[in-house]
């Protein structure tokens, strides 16, 4: 089964998983356009972990599961550029009922997913400038259209000039709108996983 | 480098950067803490992780080589040995002046 959903906040992505488990669906993937897989099997009880981390190597990623794995954490899903890395304790092997010891390193989490959205941010403002020529901006409707002398033409002209220039028109623009809605949302994030580093910081 | 500004260090660096007197792996040096502490301290994975690339960042620790092809091992630096003697001397000498001060109370 898949489900959409965007949790930018990891405790209630945990508390998510772990419904969805106690309906027995388990996560089997996750991609960054918050789209969950699910197994189905026989509902249960469980606690689920996520840690946000990059990997530069694939050997540092090898290493990183490796430790979990010995430290008796199950790596269910996770890759080395996906951020978001999904934990399940072994039964019987886990030592601890957190994969985090002091707050410091749990709100670390919040402080790597802040950095990452903000490198994402500036990747889609980036995006935008390139993507913005001298012809036509994004702030600028008008110049969304192509058609010369479009905006002076009389009446039935125009509509129809408009309505058949549209369709193209939304093809180029949607990117656009799409890097420019994400630039938004990335901002938004990377601010709020800020609130919640400091927030867990306080945290006695 | 400017030992005086990484002290003193957090418990938990502390075992960290004592176990890897020896080269170690991450589980090796999970199993030292415990064992070193008496089962007081135990670092979780994602912490220890964490503790470890701060280290390495800081090269107080660095990667050696090893046979384990998954398992990174790592070992003290010059600069990571020195740190740590400084912590010990600074550890000494708080009990050195904490010895023969009368508080009071019932001895347990």
């Amino acid at each position: 089964m898949k489900k959409f959903k965007i949790i930018p906040d990891f405790v209630n992505e945990e508390k998510f998983l772990n419904e969805m488990a106690l309906q027995g669906y388990y996560l089997e993937k996750y991609n960054s356009l918050g789209v969950y897989t699910f197994r189905e099997e026989a509902p249960q009880s469980l606690c689920y972990r996520i840690d946000y981390r990059t990997f530069s190597s694939k050997k540092q990623f090898e290493d990183y599961c490796a430790l979990f794995e010995d430290a008796g954490w199950e790596h269910v899903y996770g890759t080395r550029h996906s951020g978001s890395q999904y934990f399940l304790p072994i039964p019987g092997r886990a030592q601890t009922d957190d994969i985090f010891s002091d707050k410091e390193s749990k709100a670390g989490r919040y402080k790597r997913y802040s950095s990452q959205c903000f490198a994402s941010l500036m990747l889609m403002i980036t995006w935008l400038f390139v993507l913005n020529s001298d012809n036509w901006k994004i702030w600028n409707v008008k110049s969304w259209y192509f058609t010369p002398g479009l905006w002076d033409m009389p009446g039935s002209l125009f509509w129809k000039a408009f309505l058949f220039e549209t369709p193209f028109v939304i093809l180029r623009v949607a990117p656009m709108i799409l890097f420019f809605f994400m630039a938004i949302l990335y901002g938004y994030w990377s601010v709020k996983a800020k609130d919640l580093y400091k927030k867990e910081l306080d945290v006695h | 480098m400017n030992y005086n500004k990484l002290l003193p260090l957090t418990e938990t660096t502390f075992y960290i950067m004592l176990s890897l007197a020896t080269p170690s792996h991450g589980y090796a040096i999970m199993q030292n803490v415990e064992l070193l502490s008496e089962n007081k301290v135990k670092v979780a994975a994602g912490t220890l992780y964490g503790a470890i690339e701060n280290l390495l960042k800081q090269k107080l620790i660095i990667e050696v080589k090893s046979e384990d092809k998954r398992r990174r091992v790592y070992t003290l630096t010059p600069e990571g040995k020195e740190l740590l003697k400084l912590e010990i001397e600074r550890l000494r000498h708080l009990i050195q002046i904490s010895e023969g001060i009368e508080l009071g109370g019932k001895e347990r």
